[in-house]
């Protein structure tokens, strides 16, 4: 396949974002992921396709509108029931997510945008015409390009072309992975990623594949190749309770990182939240984690970030 | 790391002090001019004034507040308001008759009900002598029928509401030479003329140097009278220490004033004396103090080296003045609709750091002291601009975001490499550029040297850009309805009607050709105004330091000062492009409607326009948001105006456009209809240069490069970016590195302005709902910060509606 026609799926492109990777940055979300973790906060990032997201909360009721649904093939959207809003008491849309074909015509109906697809096409030149415009914003801050997903190495021709562009033009590049992809594919990602912001979910393997869905191996190996090779980590851990925050386990990652030595920028421990709940809404998703799964109080995390230190690591919290 | 130094036990005391006390009305200003006008009938012009303010220098009460070591106050009580009846006096009557002060939603005051009667009993004496009556005198021939036009905002009765502010005289001049000097030189001056004969102009020269001497008299009086009074209360004092301390200031009054200062405490002292004079000649109307630390920083190092002063007492004699310069609040007229600066705003800006006059930075200690006046004492107002350049030092830039984070939008940040070159494209000299200063919310005028009249020569100076689009495709007519439901008379000029137009260049045309004639016509009023408040309000006290007004002999308001300007600002910059886009995209680029069915949404106030309202708002790209076909109308509208104010001159000489909006804004949009955009009628207009309220949906870094599109060096008058961050996106260090960084850059490409509130939306939610709990949580509203529990509702809503960046 030529380059320039290369494209990837993409669900947002966010400027100002300042929590993946030095400095400010502008990090590319590419859609499909292999793992199903339960505490995802962005569950539209996980399938490979195009799909519809319905905020109801933009609907502007069927009084005014109702577009959708005389363009719906399937039957799959129907007038709500009655709820009060700004204007009076309106019926907003209800949408059936498991008898719509996906066909998106309802999208284009949408002048609300409350019927929204997510996942759009973009040539690697697409996106740098965007990225381009952030440069100085970027370069004045010390932050750069963050590629992030999904898991951006599913696509791995389209990543690679875009980090190498971005590289090519003196600009940071960091890669947000779970790590879990052929070694192949980051070797190849390999001289043109600065940083990999790179997850480590559970130590044991077992424990690893019936939440996640995937084993760790992979996930591991791929960790010690990068080092070994020159490349850097900057190396997040989800604090999830119950799941992954046994001392024992997070002992367990603690060493590894601390093996794979100066490679290891910094180690983040990301306490569990809820924000996402909403996103599981939209694509109507029950939300996998249990509601009375709390975040962990700051005493706990406090205590992780010491068990950090003691293995000699440089930590934070996120 | 940001060390905050302690506040010590006196400061935390009159801090508390501060924050609980409700201003009252005192009326011994009010008495002692209705007596002096009523009395001396025979005076005119600046001999009047002049004299005027002697007998209120002679007479008003001195009151020295308890723990105080920085003295004056303009009403017999802490923290009272004085009145000023001969600049307009209607509104207040109508107060007085039909309200209550005391009842206000925003800025009470305790009124008495003897002082009441007695304002009363002046009314038929006032309601003819004053400013605001005059102008609606001499209001030029076919204008009054632009009253209501929905574009420019002159209306009858207020026209001097708030008058001749909004300047900054040579303080460093009072500082080093006195009144002392001044008096001499006046005085010479008037004998030289006798001796030779007074002829051709030499009146006006005459008269302006006797005025000089009078009221340069009058303030040594002031100060010797305040010393007076330490004296006495040190007779009373118990404590030995206040004793010292009351002989101390004692000493110091006695000497400064008339003669140069000696010390850092000395030119505080001076500095609040002479700044409320000028508040009390003339109304206290955006009157800046200029580059505080360039004054103060060598009577700070002197101290220091001689052993006088340590560090710490240096800063509480700073806290101090500080807690001064908020003090003084003025009670105009009140009404929600139309207040522009809520929450006892009086706009006594203070500039720092910067380059000096070589080009060198001119960073000193007091520059840091200042600051930590501002993140510790959290005081909505004196108003504080940092001037930023490529060699401010990084731990002043670590302070002063450090600052706004704790005071929201304190300091504002004004780009050096921006503004300079502004300032000389309206004529100012390098060296004078260089030593800008900023007045009022975010004017910069040349320091103590440029009489540059930022808000306008007799009142405000604000136009609706947003009523100049809407009468360009509604043939010349404000679609707002009066006051009385009835459809106005038609006031711009017969461009015809949106339907008719068939090209979008014939739109455009539409849109300069209004803004042009309105500009005009802005500049014709402010120019009678103008002629009328040089007799009214000329302004001696002010000039006698002013570069140039003792060379020239002429008074300021004459045209007395080194250099000159006239300034305008104009509103809702954002809603413009917009509109033009979405007329455009909508009826043009994409052919989506016809220009009949976008105007008959638009007049409808887009009810029964949903899907069209819909696609207006989410699809059609928006200002702010890095589009092109969005940001090149931004230019487009930004430059129009830019260019036709930028050539107008008045009898001064040049004037000098802005955008900057106060909350003018949130008061202008309640009576205008609404617009192509698909803003709704009567809901709140863009401020300053940011785009549309909630419309930049990319972030902040979006958002600037769209702003970047136009150029701001022909801004002289200033322009006001406000941005909104939550708290979280900017924490700690690596936090305020970013947000520099940010800055930085945008300065770097051509930005001139950037003021910040970092706070959650959640935060000002929760203040509404529980005021008590955020008495001091400082938010930016414009140029200007205040309490956020004390400015009004709609205000306090458009703030939760500017965009939320980052997270």
């Amino acid at each position: 396949m030529s380059k320039t026609g290369l494209k990837g799926k993409i669900y947002d492109i966010q400027g100002f974002s300042v929590h993946d990777g030095p400095g400010v940055r502008t990090t590319v979300y590419l859609k499909g992921c292999p793992l199903r973790c339960p505490w995802c906060h962005s569950p539209e990032s996980q399938s490979f396709h195009s799909q519809m997201s319905y905020a109801s909360t933009r609907c502007t009721g069927v009084e005014t509108c109702g577009e959708c649904m005389k363009v719906c093939p399937a039957g799959a959207l129907e007038q709500g029931a009655e709820e009060s809003a700004a204007g009076g008491l309106i019926h907003k849309v209800r949408w059936h997510s498991e008898s719509c074909a996906q066909c998106f015509a309802c999208t284009q109906q949408c002048f609300a945008e409350a019927l929204s697809v997510c996942g759009k096409d973009y040539t690697v030149e697409e996106v740098m015409q965007i990225l381009r415009k952030d440069y100085d914003f970027l370069r004045s801050s010390g932050g750069g390009v963050t590629v992030s997903g999904g898991e951006a190495l599913s696509q791995e021709e389209f990543t690679v072309e875009l980090l190498r562009t971005v590289k090519a033009d003196g600009i940071h590049t960091a890669l947000d992975t779970t790590g879990f992809a052929p070694w192949k594919a980051v070797e190849h990602a390999l001289p043109c990623t600065d940083l990999f912001l790179y997850d480590l979910k559970h130590m044991d393997s077992a424990e690893h594949e019936r939440v996640t869905g995937v084993p760790n191996e992979q996930i591991l190996e791929n960790a010690r190749r990068i080092a070994a090779n020159g490349g850097k980590l900057q190396v997040r851990i989800p604090v999830i309770p119950g799941f992954n925050d046994s001392i024992e386990n997070l002992n367990a990652t603690a060493s590894f990182c601390a093996e794979l030595g100066e490679a290891v920028t910094v180690v983040q421990l990301l306490p569990f939240h809820h924000m996402g709940a909403s996103k599981y809404e939209r694509i109507q998703r029950p939300d996998p984690m249990p509601a009375d799964v709390l975040p962990p109080d700051d005493g706990q995390m406090q205590k992780y970030l010491e068990l950090m230190f003691d293995h000699g690591l440089q930590a934070m919290i996120h | 790391m940001v060390e905050w130094r302690e506040i010590t036990p006196r400061v935390a005391k009159m801090r508390e002090r501060y924050r609980n006390t409700v201003p009252h009305l005192c009326t011994a200003r009010f008495r002692l001019i209705t007596d002096f006008y009523m009395n001396n009938m025979e005076l005119t012009g600046i001999l009047k004034r002049a004299k005027n303010l002697r007998n209120l220098f002679e007479n008003m009460p001195v009151l020295i507040n308890e723990d105080e070591l920085i003295v004056g106050e303009q009403g017999s009580s802490y923290r009272a308001s004085a009145l000023y009846p001969e600049t307009n006096f209607a509104w207040l009557v109508d107060e007085l008759e039909n309200g209550d002060p005391g009842a206000r939603e925003s800025d009470p005051y305790i009124v008495s009900e003897e002082d009441k009667a007695y304002i009363l009993s002046k009314k038929e004496f006032w309601l003819h002598n004053n400013m605001s009556a005059m102008f609606d005198a001499y209001i030029p021939r076919g204008y009054r029928k632009m009253a209501g036009n929905g574009v420019l905002m002159y209306v009858l009765n207020q026209n001097a509401n708030t008058p001749v502010g909004h300047f900054c005289t040579n303080y460093d001049k009072a500082c080093t030479k006195g009144f002392g000097a001044v008096k001499r030189e006046a005085e010479e001056k008037m004998a030289e003329l006798e001796n030779s004969g007074i002829m051709g102009q030499d009146n006006e020269r005459y008269n302006f140097y006797r005025a000089v001497s009078i009221v340069t008299g009058g303030i040594i009086v002031w100060s010797k009278r305040y010393g007076k009074e330490c004296r006495r209360l040190a007779e009373l004092e118990a404590n030995p220490e206040r004793r010292t301390e009351l002989l101390d200031m004692a000493e110091r009054l006695e000497w400064i004033m008339e003669n140069p200062c000696r010390s850092f405490h000395d030119a505080l002292q001076c500095l609040y004396l002479y700044h409320l004079a000028m508040c009390l000649d003339g109304q206290q109307h955006g009157i800046s103090f200029g580059r505080v630390d360039q004054y103060l920083g060598k009577y700070y190092d002197a101290d220091l080296k001689a052993g006088r002063i340590t560090p710490e007492k240096a800063q509480e004699l700073m806290d101090l003045f500080y807690l001064k310069v908020a003090e003084p609040n003025k009670m105009i007229r009140y009404d929600p609709a139309t207040i522009a600066n809520p929450g006892y705003t009086s706009g006594f800006m203070m500039t720092m750091g910067g380059v000096d006059k070589e080009g060198n930075d001119a960073t000193n200690p007091v520059t840091y002291m200042m600051l930590q006046c501002a993140g510790r004492l959290l005081l909505h107002t004196p108003p504080q601009s940092l001037r930023i350049h490529k060699n401010t030092p990084a731990d002043l830039w670590e302070l002063a975001i450090e600052t706004t984070k704790r005071a929201g939008g304190v300091p504002t940040f004004e780009s050096d490499d921006v503004i300079i070159p502004a300032l000389m494209k309206r004529g100012l000299p390098l060296e004078s550029a260089r030593n800008y200063c900023l007045i009022g919310c975010v004017e910069p005028t040349g320091c103590g040297d440029e009489w540059a009249q930022p808000g306008g020569t007799g009142c405000e100076s604000y136009i609706n850009l947003v009523g100049c689009i809407l009468q360009a495709i509604n043939n010349g007519t404000n679609p707002m309805p009066g006051k009385d439901g009835k459809v106005r008379e038609h006031t711009g000029l017969q461009t015809g009607y949106l339907y008719e137009m068939t090209s979008m260049e014939q739109v455009v045309d539409a849109v300069k050709q209004q803004i042009e004639h309105f500009a005009r016509w802005h500049v014709g009023c402010q120019t009678i105004w103008e002629s009328i408040a040089r007799y009214q309000m000329p302004l001696p006290m002010v000039s006698c330091m002013y570069d140039g007004c003792m060379e020239s002999g002429k008074d300021v308001m004459w045209g007395g000062a080194k250099y000159n300007a006239t300034g305008n600002s104009a509103i809702g910059l954002g809603n413009v492009a917009d509109s033009l886009n979405v007329i455009d995209y909508m009826c043009f680029r994409k052919k989506l409607c016809t220009t009949r069915e976008l105007y008959d949404a638009v007049m409808a106030n887009w009810e029964g326009y949903e899907e069209l309202h819909q696609i207006v708002v989410n699809e059609v790209p928006h200002f702010g948001n890095g589009d092109e076909e969005a940001d090149k109308y931004v230019q487009f509208v930004a430059e129009t105006y830019a260019d036709v104010i930028n050539s107008a001159t008045g009898p001064r000489g040049r004037w000098s456009a802005g955008m900057y909006p106060v909350t003018m804004n949130t008061i202008m949009g309640r009576t205008t209809w609404a617009t192509p955009d698909g803003r709704k009628a009567g809901t709140p207009l863009s401020d300053g240069i940011s785009p549309v309220q909630g419309m930049d949906k990319n972030g902040p870094i979006a958002c600037l490069n769209s702003v970047l599109n136009f150029d701001q060096t022909k801004f002289g008058n200033g322009t006001l970016l406000n941005m909104k961050f939550h708290p979280t996106a900017l924490s700690g260090e690596e936090g305020t590195a970013k947000l520099k960084a940010v800055m930085q850059t945008y300065f770097d490409r051509g930005g001139m302005e950037m003021q910040l509130n970092i706070v959650d939306s959640k935060t000002l939610r929760a203040a509404q709902e529980r005021p008590e709990d955020y008495k001091d949580l400082v938010v930016r509203v414009a140029g200007f910060s205040a309490y956020f529990v004390e400015v009004f509702k709609d205000c306090q809503e458009d703030l939760i509606r500017r965009t939320e960046m980052g997270m």
